[in-house]
């Protein structure tokens, strides 16, 4: 298991230490159509083509964000 | 008349915020009757299966691709370099686009951008091939090391976001553009009414972004439409030349000849 908190709220993923941010992803959504997003881990940026290829650790932070209003 | 940011041109001098309007039809009526074609937004965290942000960020697409328009993201909420760079980072992958509206909040109470850590995510965001535009005060040395960086556009404030107050300070707001006459200089913040916008275009001033004086009018889509009229006055009356002010009356009919001239000392 990890614990990890997404968009600040603690989840734990049945995931082994191998686990990445492409298959924390996959249990989060749980097969839901999403709509465009990007993605922080811990604070930095981590663009798409990296999901597959970056660790994720217990304890660690992704942050989702999605285009809103703005001035 | 055009107006070029980064080597785009564009048909308005006028850039405008998606934020604030009781629903995303107006919000695409007022976009649409102020003419701008370039469109400010931004990111926040959100679960991507929720519909909300969804709806909002499709009528946004559709406005921008119906004027052949520019999304402007922002870094709304940042306050230090890191969380901006983090942040632009994002916006350039989902929008697609290297313009980034560089925020970063200095002061809680009046919104005041930090000029130390504006620096700092510029130096960072041109050295990754951002285009910055970036939103600060009205201080002139500021403005300085933002264009000796590479900022081909600048942005100072005309007072606090979201007061409607204004031009607070004309005479720093007049220094910045004899200081720096080859910048892009756009007044971003504070503007509350039509004729906000067209002083700071008399001043010589390129353009004018604004979001809540439209959004919060009654009439979110007139007002859109009396902004855009302002502001062409206003660049207008610039490039027309504006006559000196003079210190003593002088009659702008001829007097010489007239039946009743008074001569000094005569009754």
């Amino acid at each position: 298991m990890k614990n990890i908190h997404i968009n600040g709220q603690p989840h734990s993923f049945a995931l082994d230490e191998a686990g990445n941010i492409e298959q924390v992803l996959a249990l989060f959504f749980n097969g839901q159509k999403q709509s465009t997003f990007a993605l922080a881990l811990n604070g930095e940026f981590v663009g798409k083509a990296d999901y597959a290829n970056t660790s994720v650790n217990n304890g660690d932070s992704l942050d989702i964000m999605l285009p809103i209003q703005g001035g | 008349m055009s107006l070029t940011i980064y080597g785009q041109q564009l048909n308005s001098r006028l850039l405008i915020g998606s934020a604030l309007y009781s629903s995303p039809e107006l919000m695409k009526r007022a976009i649409l009757a102020s003419g701008s074609q370039v469109v400010t937004l931004s990111l926040k965290r959100q679960n991507p299966s929720e519909k909300s942000g969804a709806k909002i960020w499709q009528y946004i697409q559709e406005t921008v691709t119906e004027v052949d328009g520019f999304l402007l993201p922002n870094t709304a909420g940042c306050r230090s370099a890191q969380e901006v760079f983090t942040l632009a980072q994002m916006s350039r992958e989902i929008f697609q686009t290297d313009w980034i509206k560089l925020e970063t909040i200095g002061d809680d109470y009046n919104l005041q951008p930090d000029p130390i850590e504006l620096i700092k995510a510029t130096e960072i965001l041109i050295k990754d091939g951002f285009k910055v535009l970036p939103y600060c005060t009205d201080d002139l040395v500021i403005c300085q090391r933002l264009w000796d960086l590479g900022c081909e556009v600048i942005m100072p404030w005309a007072s606090p976001i979201g007061t409607g107050k204004g031009l607070m300070n004309p005479y720093n707001l007049e220094t910045i553009r004899m200081r720096l006459p080859e910048a892009t200089l756009i007044l971003d913040a504070g503007i509350g009414k039509p004729s906000d916008a067209c002083l700071a275009m008399e001043m010589g001033y390129d353009g004018i972004l604004l979001n809540s004086a439209v959004a919060l009018a009654d009439n979110p889509v007139a007002m859109a439409q009396a902004f855009s009229g302002a502001i062409n006055a206003g660049e207008q009356a610039y490039v027309a030349g504006i006559m000196q002010q003079r210190q003593t009356a002088q009659p702008s009919t001829p007097t010489l000849d007239t039946p009743f001239w008074h001569q000094p000392g005569v009754n």
